[in-house]
Protein backbone atom coordinates (compact mmCIF):
# COMPACT_ATOMS: atom_id res chain seq x y z
CA UNK A 1 0.00 0.00 0.00
CA UNK A 2 1.26 3.57 -0.65
CA UNK A 3 2.57 5.54 2.07
CA UNK A 4 1.06 8.76 3.16
CA UNK A 5 3.45 11.83 3.35
CA UNK A 6 2.20 15.01 4.97
CA UNK A 7 3.75 18.40 3.71
CA UNK A 8 3.48 21.29 6.16
CA UNK A 9 3.56 24.55 3.88
CA UNK A 10 2.24 28.08 3.38
CA UNK A 11 4.06 28.40 -0.01
CA UNK A 12 1.83 27.41 -2.74
CA UNK A 13 4.68 26.85 -5.08
CA UNK A 14 6.19 24.67 -3.04
CA UNK A 15 3.17 22.80 -2.33
CA UNK A 16 2.71 22.23 -5.48
CA UNK A 17 6.33 21.35 -6.36
CA UNK A 18 6.29 18.57 -3.31
CA UNK A 19 2.97 17.13 -4.30
CA UNK A 20 4.34 16.23 -7.85
CA UNK A 21 7.57 14.87 -6.48
CA UNK A 22 5.21 12.75 -3.76
CA UNK A 23 2.80 11.53 -6.49
CA UNK A 24 5.96 11.09 -9.11
CA UNK A 25 7.55 8.38 -6.29
CA UNK A 26 4.39 6.90 -5.49
CA UNK A 27 3.16 8.35 -2.53
CA UNK A 28 -0.08 9.68 -1.25
CA UNK A 29 0.55 13.66 -0.77
CA UNK A 30 -1.32 14.94 2.14
CA UNK A 31 -1.51 19.20 2.42
CA UNK A 32 -1.60 21.41 5.15
CA UNK A 33 -0.89 25.25 4.67
CA UNK A 34 0.37 26.01 8.85
CA UNK A 35 1.45 24.34 11.45
CA UNK A 36 -2.04 24.36 13.25
CA UNK A 37 -3.54 22.56 10.46
CA UNK A 38 -0.58 20.20 9.97
CA UNK A 39 -0.96 19.30 13.93
CA UNK A 40 -4.79 18.01 12.99
CA UNK A 41 -4.00 16.44 10.09
CA UNK A 42 -0.95 14.62 11.69
CA UNK A 43 -4.14 13.35 14.11
CA UNK A 44 -6.49 12.35 11.19
CA UNK A 45 -4.54 11.18 9.01
CA UNK A 46 -1.40 9.49 10.95
CA UNK A 47 0.98 9.96 8.24
CA UNK A 48 3.75 7.54 7.36
CA UNK A 49 6.30 10.64 7.45
CA UNK A 50 5.79 14.84 7.31
CA UNK A 51 7.93 17.33 5.45
CA UNK A 52 7.68 20.65 7.46
CA UNK A 53 8.39 23.78 6.65
CA UNK A 54 9.17 26.15 9.31
CA UNK A 55 8.28 29.82 9.20
CA UNK A 56 4.26 29.77 8.69
CA UNK A 57 1.00 31.09 10.07
CA UNK A 58 -0.92 30.60 12.97
CA UNK A 59 2.28 28.03 14.18
CA UNK A 60 5.78 27.39 13.42
CA UNK A 61 7.13 24.71 12.21
CA UNK A 62 9.37 24.65 15.30
CA UNK A 63 6.37 24.41 17.28
CA UNK A 64 5.41 22.00 15.43
CA UNK A 65 8.01 19.47 15.63
CA UNK A 66 8.60 20.24 19.49
CA UNK A 67 5.27 19.12 19.92
CA UNK A 68 4.85 16.18 17.48
CA UNK A 69 8.10 14.61 19.33
CA UNK A 70 6.79 15.25 22.66
CA UNK A 71 3.69 13.28 21.76
CA UNK A 72 4.07 9.98 22.19
CA UNK A 73 1.91 8.55 19.85
CA UNK A 74 3.30 10.55 16.99
CA UNK A 75 6.55 11.22 18.17
CA UNK A 76 7.88 7.97 16.04
CA UNK A 77 7.08 9.73 12.51
CA UNK A 78 9.74 10.32 10.70
CA UNK A 79 10.21 14.58 10.10
CA UNK A 80 11.97 15.84 7.00
CA UNK A 81 12.40 19.42 7.88
CA UNK A 82 11.85 22.09 4.34
CA UNK A 83 13.15 25.27 4.94
CA UNK A 84 14.91 28.41 4.21
CA UNK A 85 15.50 28.70 7.59
CA UNK A 86 19.41 26.96 8.92
CA UNK A 87 19.64 23.86 10.29
CA UNK A 88 21.98 25.77 12.56
CA UNK A 89 18.57 27.83 14.18
CA UNK A 90 16.39 25.26 14.08
CA UNK A 91 18.60 23.01 16.47
CA UNK A 92 19.35 26.06 18.56
CA UNK A 93 15.64 26.81 18.64
CA UNK A 94 14.84 23.75 20.01
CA UNK A 95 17.86 23.72 22.67
CA UNK A 96 15.94 27.56 23.47
CA UNK A 97 12.78 25.40 24.34
CA UNK A 98 14.58 23.20 26.59
CA UNK A 99 15.26 25.74 28.70
CA UNK A 100 11.37 26.71 29.59
CA UNK A 101 11.69 23.19 30.99
CA UNK A 102 10.56 21.19 27.89
CA UNK A 103 12.05 18.03 27.45
CA UNK A 104 15.15 17.16 24.66
CA UNK A 105 13.35 16.50 21.60
CA UNK A 106 15.99 14.30 18.37
CA UNK A 107 17.15 15.92 15.44
CA UNK A 108 14.86 15.18 12.42
CA UNK A 109 15.85 12.42 10.00
CA UNK A 110 16.54 15.23 7.88
CA UNK A 111 17.13 18.55 6.65
CA UNK A 112 17.08 20.20 3.69
CA UNK A 113 17.34 23.78 3.46
CA UNK A 114 15.38 25.79 0.47
CA UNK A 115 15.91 25.36 -2.61
CA UNK A 116 15.88 21.66 -3.23
CA UNK A 117 15.94 19.55 -6.57
CA UNK A 118 13.10 16.70 -7.15
CA UNK A 119 15.59 14.12 -6.91
CA UNK A 120 17.27 15.51 -3.41
CA UNK A 121 13.68 15.13 -2.05
CA UNK A 122 12.94 11.81 -3.55
CA UNK A 123 16.16 10.08 -2.38
CA UNK A 124 16.08 11.54 1.17
CA UNK A 125 11.86 10.05 1.02
CA UNK A 126 13.32 6.53 -0.74
CA UNK A 127 16.15 6.77 2.11
CA UNK A 128 13.67 6.78 4.60
CA UNK A 129 10.23 5.07 3.70
CA UNK A 130 11.89 2.32 1.58
CA UNK B 1 -5.62 41.17 29.52
CA UNK B 2 -1.74 40.18 28.64
CA UNK B 3 0.75 40.81 25.83
CA UNK B 4 1.59 37.25 24.52
CA UNK B 5 1.48 37.86 20.19
CA UNK B 6 2.13 40.96 18.86
CA UNK B 7 2.00 41.77 15.40
CA UNK B 8 4.67 43.81 13.92
CA UNK B 9 3.69 45.56 10.75
CA UNK B 10 6.90 46.18 8.25
CA UNK B 11 6.74 47.33 4.73
CA UNK B 12 10.72 47.41 5.25
CA UNK B 13 11.13 51.44 4.35
CA UNK B 14 10.03 52.30 7.70
CA UNK B 15 10.36 49.19 10.64
CA UNK B 16 13.15 47.32 10.88
CA UNK B 17 14.57 44.63 12.90
CA UNK B 18 16.09 47.08 15.34
CA UNK B 19 12.66 48.49 16.35
CA UNK B 20 11.19 44.56 16.41
CA UNK B 21 14.64 43.71 19.35
CA UNK B 22 13.81 46.95 21.02
CA UNK B 23 10.61 45.42 22.10
CA UNK B 24 11.81 42.24 23.47
CA UNK B 25 11.95 43.95 26.35
CA UNK B 26 7.96 42.88 26.38
CA UNK B 27 9.26 39.14 27.23
CA UNK B 28 9.37 40.68 30.99
CA UNK B 29 5.30 40.79 30.48
CA UNK B 30 4.93 37.82 28.99
CA UNK B 31 5.77 38.49 25.21
CA UNK B 32 6.56 34.94 23.19
CA UNK B 33 4.89 35.01 19.99
CA UNK B 34 5.84 37.23 16.91
CA UNK B 35 3.80 37.25 14.02
CA UNK B 36 5.63 39.09 10.91
CA UNK B 37 3.08 40.51 7.87
CA UNK B 38 4.17 42.23 4.95
CA UNK B 39 1.39 43.73 2.79
CA UNK B 40 2.94 44.33 -1.24
CA UNK B 41 0.61 46.94 -2.70
CA UNK B 42 -1.79 46.14 -5.02
CA UNK B 43 -0.72 49.00 -7.23
CA UNK B 44 2.90 47.33 -7.12
CA UNK B 45 1.93 44.34 -9.30
CA UNK B 46 -1.30 45.47 -10.78
CA UNK B 47 -2.46 45.06 -14.13
CA UNK B 48 -0.82 47.00 -17.07
CA UNK B 49 -1.91 47.97 -20.63
CA UNK B 50 0.37 45.82 -22.21
CA UNK B 51 2.00 43.71 -19.30
CA UNK B 52 -0.98 42.35 -17.68
CA UNK B 53 -0.72 41.19 -14.42
CA UNK B 54 3.28 41.21 -13.07
CA UNK B 55 3.21 37.95 -11.72
CA UNK B 56 7.37 38.12 -11.76
CA UNK B 57 7.46 41.25 -9.94
CA UNK B 58 5.27 39.74 -7.42
CA UNK B 59 6.73 36.66 -6.66
CA UNK B 60 10.10 38.93 -6.75
CA UNK B 61 8.70 41.13 -4.27
CA UNK B 62 7.17 37.92 -1.62
CA UNK B 63 10.74 36.66 -2.21
CA UNK B 64 12.71 39.81 -0.62
CA UNK B 65 9.95 39.78 2.29
CA UNK B 66 10.74 36.00 2.80
CA UNK B 67 14.14 36.54 3.21
CA UNK B 68 13.68 39.28 5.61
CA UNK B 69 10.99 38.11 7.58
CA UNK B 70 13.32 34.70 8.09
CA UNK B 71 16.40 36.33 9.03
CA UNK B 72 14.61 38.03 11.51
CA UNK B 73 12.56 35.14 12.70
CA UNK B 74 15.94 33.30 12.62
CA UNK B 75 17.24 35.44 15.80
CA UNK B 76 13.91 35.16 17.57
CA UNK B 77 14.15 31.51 17.26
CA UNK B 78 16.66 30.93 18.55
CA UNK B 79 15.99 33.00 21.82
CA UNK B 80 12.98 30.60 21.89
CA UNK B 81 10.31 32.73 20.63
CA UNK B 82 7.58 31.69 18.39
CA UNK B 83 7.32 33.17 15.40
CA UNK B 84 4.88 33.59 12.43
CA UNK B 85 5.02 35.52 9.28
CA UNK B 86 2.19 36.38 6.69
CA UNK B 87 3.27 38.17 2.96
CA UNK B 88 -0.03 39.36 1.45
CA UNK B 89 -1.17 41.55 -1.69
CA UNK B 90 -3.83 44.06 -1.30
CA UNK B 91 -4.74 47.35 1.13
CA UNK B 92 -2.90 47.20 4.68
CA UNK B 93 -5.39 48.21 7.17
CA UNK B 94 -7.70 45.65 5.97
CA UNK B 95 -4.85 42.93 5.95
CA UNK B 96 -3.45 44.45 9.49
CA UNK B 97 -7.33 43.72 11.02
CA UNK B 98 -7.53 40.29 8.81
CA UNK B 99 -4.14 38.88 10.17
CA UNK B 100 -4.81 40.49 13.84
CA UNK B 101 -8.35 38.48 13.83
CA UNK B 102 -6.62 35.39 12.40
CA UNK B 103 -3.68 35.12 14.84
CA UNK B 104 -5.44 36.51 18.62
CA UNK B 105 -2.79 39.28 18.18
CA UNK B 106 -2.20 41.04 21.68
CA UNK B 107 -0.63 44.23 20.32
CA UNK B 108 -0.28 45.87 16.70
CA UNK B 109 3.16 47.61 15.90
CA UNK B 110 3.59 49.26 12.85
CA UNK B 111 5.13 52.38 11.39
CA UNK B 112 2.97 55.81 10.72
CA UNK B 113 1.47 55.24 7.06
CA UNK B 114 0.37 58.28 5.31
CA UNK B 115 -1.86 58.24 2.25
CA UNK B 116 -1.88 60.50 -1.05
CA UNK B 117 -2.47 64.27 -0.01
CA UNK B 118 -6.29 64.14 -1.81
CA UNK B 119 -7.13 60.65 -0.43
CA UNK B 120 -5.97 61.89 3.37
CA UNK B 121 -8.07 64.98 3.32
CA UNK B 122 -11.44 62.65 3.10
CA UNK B 123 -10.12 59.67 4.62
CA UNK B 124 -7.23 60.60 6.86
CA UNK B 125 -4.03 58.87 7.03
CA UNK B 126 -4.03 54.77 7.15
CA UNK B 127 -2.89 55.03 10.67
CA UNK B 128 -5.87 57.22 11.61
CA UNK B 129 -7.70 54.44 9.60
CA UNK B 130 -6.45 51.76 11.67
CA UNK B 131 -7.19 52.94 15.25
CA UNK B 132 -10.69 54.12 13.74
CA UNK B 133 -11.48 50.14 13.25
CA UNK B 134 -8.91 47.97 15.45
CA UNK B 135 -9.71 46.86 18.80
CA UNK B 136 -6.30 46.01 19.96
CA UNK B 137 -3.41 48.24 21.44
CA UNK B 138 -1.90 49.31 18.50
CA UNK B 139 2.34 50.57 18.93
CA UNK B 140 3.08 53.35 16.39
CA UNK B 141 6.42 53.02 15.95
CA UNK B 142 8.23 56.47 14.78
CA UNK B 143 11.95 56.34 14.13
CA UNK B 144 12.95 58.87 16.55
CA UNK B 145 13.78 62.30 14.59
CA UNK B 146 16.24 62.54 11.59
CA UNK B 147 18.51 60.01 13.60
CA UNK B 148 16.98 57.26 11.96
CA UNK B 149 17.79 55.69 15.20
CA UNK B 150 15.00 53.99 17.88
CA UNK B 151 15.24 53.82 21.62
CA UNK B 152 16.48 50.78 23.14
CA UNK B 153 14.02 50.34 25.17
CA UNK B 154 10.40 52.68 24.50
CA UNK B 155 9.32 51.05 27.84
CA UNK B 156 11.66 52.41 29.90
CA UNK B 157 9.90 55.27 31.21
CA UNK B 158 6.04 55.85 29.70
CA UNK B 159 3.94 59.01 29.39
CA UNK B 160 0.63 57.44 30.81
CA UNK B 161 -1.90 60.31 29.36
CA UNK B 162 -5.23 59.98 31.50
CA UNK B 163 -8.81 61.90 30.55
CA UNK B 164 -10.33 59.93 33.18
CA UNK B 165 -12.87 58.61 30.52
CA UNK B 166 -13.37 55.00 30.25
CA UNK B 167 -10.55 54.54 27.61
CA UNK B 168 -8.59 55.98 30.34
CA UNK B 169 -9.72 53.07 32.67
CA UNK B 170 -8.22 50.38 29.79
CA UNK B 171 -5.35 52.44 29.13
CA UNK B 172 -4.55 52.31 32.92
CA UNK B 173 -5.47 48.42 32.78
CA UNK B 174 -3.35 47.75 29.70
CA UNK B 175 -0.34 49.42 31.53
CA UNK B 176 -0.57 47.89 34.77
CA UNK B 177 -0.64 44.26 32.37
CA UNK B 178 2.74 45.17 31.50
CA UNK B 179 4.31 44.80 34.65
CA UNK B 180 8.21 43.51 34.54
CA UNK B 181 8.21 45.38 31.28
CA UNK B 182 7.94 48.78 32.48
CA UNK B 183 10.80 50.86 34.38
CA UNK B 184 8.88 53.90 35.44
CA UNK B 185 5.35 55.50 34.97
CA UNK B 186 4.71 59.79 34.51
CA UNK B 187 1.20 60.33 34.58
CA UNK B 188 -0.14 63.06 33.21
CA UNK B 189 -3.81 64.72 33.16
CA UNK B 190 -4.26 68.06 31.31
CA UNK B 191 -6.72 70.62 32.23
CA UNK B 192 -8.42 72.66 29.68
CA UNK B 193 -7.00 76.20 29.73
CA UNK B 194 -10.02 77.26 28.18
CA UNK B 195 -12.51 75.54 31.12
CA UNK B 196 -10.05 76.98 34.04
CA UNK B 197 -10.40 80.24 32.80
CA UNK B 198 -13.98 80.37 33.16
CA UNK B 199 -14.11 79.44 36.64
CA UNK B 200 -13.35 81.36 39.93
CA UNK B 201 -10.00 81.21 41.74
CA UNK B 202 -11.67 79.52 44.24
CA UNK B 203 -13.32 76.91 41.61
CA UNK B 204 -10.24 76.64 39.54
CA UNK B 205 -8.64 75.59 42.24
CA UNK B 206 -10.65 73.11 43.30
CA UNK B 207 -10.59 71.38 40.36
CA UNK B 208 -6.91 71.56 40.71
CA UNK B 209 -6.94 69.89 44.09
CA UNK B 210 -9.73 67.19 43.19
CA UNK B 211 -7.61 66.37 40.20
CA UNK B 212 -4.37 66.03 41.82
CA UNK B 213 -6.01 63.67 44.23
CA UNK B 214 -7.21 61.25 41.18
CA UNK B 215 -3.46 61.20 39.99
CA UNK B 216 -2.67 60.61 43.61
CA UNK B 217 -4.97 57.65 43.33
CA UNK B 218 -3.65 56.51 40.17
CA UNK B 219 -0.05 56.86 41.66
CA UNK B 220 -1.13 54.44 44.87
CA UNK B 221 -2.85 51.49 42.20
CA UNK B 222 0.92 51.58 40.24
CA UNK B 223 2.60 51.74 43.79
CA UNK B 224 0.64 48.74 44.80
CA UNK B 225 1.70 46.84 41.86
CA UNK B 226 5.41 48.02 42.70
CA UNK B 227 5.72 50.51 39.46
CA UNK B 228 7.62 53.81 40.24
CA UNK B 229 4.87 56.20 38.82
CA UNK B 230 5.20 60.26 39.50
CA UNK B 231 2.17 62.30 38.76
CA UNK B 232 2.00 65.63 36.60
CA UNK B 233 -0.99 67.74 36.21
CA UNK B 234 -0.33 70.28 33.01
CA UNK B 235 -2.69 72.88 31.57
CA UNK B 236 -3.21 73.84 28.36
CA UNK B 237 -4.14 71.76 24.62
CA UNK B 238 -4.11 68.08 25.23
CA UNK B 239 -2.05 67.13 22.46
CA UNK B 240 0.89 70.17 22.88
CA UNK B 241 1.08 69.56 27.07
CA UNK B 242 1.45 65.39 26.54
CA UNK B 243 4.25 66.32 24.22
CA UNK B 244 6.01 68.80 26.38
CA UNK B 245 5.44 66.09 29.29
CA UNK B 246 7.25 63.85 27.31
CA UNK B 247 9.95 66.08 26.40
CA UNK B 248 10.31 67.71 30.43
CA UNK B 249 10.24 63.72 31.92
CA UNK B 250 12.48 62.16 28.68
CA UNK B 251 9.48 59.76 28.22
CA UNK B 252 10.83 56.79 25.78
CA UNK B 253 7.08 55.91 25.05
CA UNK B 254 3.52 57.80 25.29
CA UNK B 255 0.15 55.81 25.79
CA UNK B 256 -3.27 57.35 25.70
CA UNK B 257 -6.37 55.99 25.20
CA UNK B 258 -8.96 56.24 21.86
CA UNK B 259 -12.57 56.24 21.43
CA UNK B 260 -14.28 55.17 18.25
CA UNK B 261 -15.62 58.09 16.24
CA UNK B 262 -16.12 58.78 12.32
CA UNK B 263 -13.56 60.18 9.93
CA UNK B 264 -15.80 63.76 10.19
CA UNK B 265 -16.30 63.82 13.59
CA UNK B 266 -12.54 63.30 14.30
CA UNK B 267 -11.03 65.77 11.42
CA UNK B 268 -13.59 68.27 12.98
CA UNK B 269 -13.93 67.78 16.74
CA UNK B 270 -10.04 66.43 16.86
CA UNK B 271 -9.36 63.76 18.66
CA UNK B 272 -5.69 63.78 21.07
CA UNK B 273 -4.83 60.02 19.91
CA UNK B 274 -5.05 60.42 16.28
CA UNK B 275 -3.76 64.04 15.99
CA UNK B 276 -0.43 62.45 18.19
CA UNK B 277 -0.71 59.39 15.88
CA UNK B 278 0.19 61.73 12.99
CA UNK B 279 2.84 64.37 15.04
CA UNK B 280 4.38 62.56 17.68
CA UNK B 281 8.49 61.67 17.20
CA UNK B 282 8.09 59.44 20.47
CA UNK B 283 6.70 56.05 19.74
CA UNK B 284 3.03 56.14 20.83
CA UNK B 285 0.77 53.40 22.19
CA UNK B 286 -2.68 53.46 21.54
CA UNK B 287 -5.56 51.53 23.59
CA UNK B 288 -9.02 51.41 22.18
CA UNK B 289 -11.78 52.01 24.93
CA UNK B 290 -13.09 48.85 23.40
CA UNK B 291 -10.30 46.58 23.52
CA UNK B 292 -10.10 43.18 23.44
Amino acid sequence: MAKKVLNVEDDPDIRTFVTTVLEENGYIPIMAKDGEEGTKKVKQEKPDLIILDILMPKESGIKMYHELKRDPSHKDIPVVMLSGVSKRTFLRSQVALTEFGDETVPEPEAYLEKPVEAEDLAEILKKILG
Amino acid sequence: MKTTTMLFVSEFEELWFDALQSLMGLRKAGLNHVVFLHVIQREKVAMRRGTGYLKQEERKLREIADIRFIDWAETLFEEGMEVGAHIAIGNVVPKILSVAEIEKVDLIVTARKRRGKLEELFAGSETSDLLRRTVKPVLIYNYLSQSGKVGENPFERLLLALDWSVSSEKVLDFVLSLKGAIKRVEIIHVLSEKGIGKLSKMEAHKVERDNKKRLDEVCDVFAKERFDARPHLYIGSAEEQIEKGASEHKATMIIVGTRRASVWKEKWSGSVAHSLAEKSELPLLVVPADVK
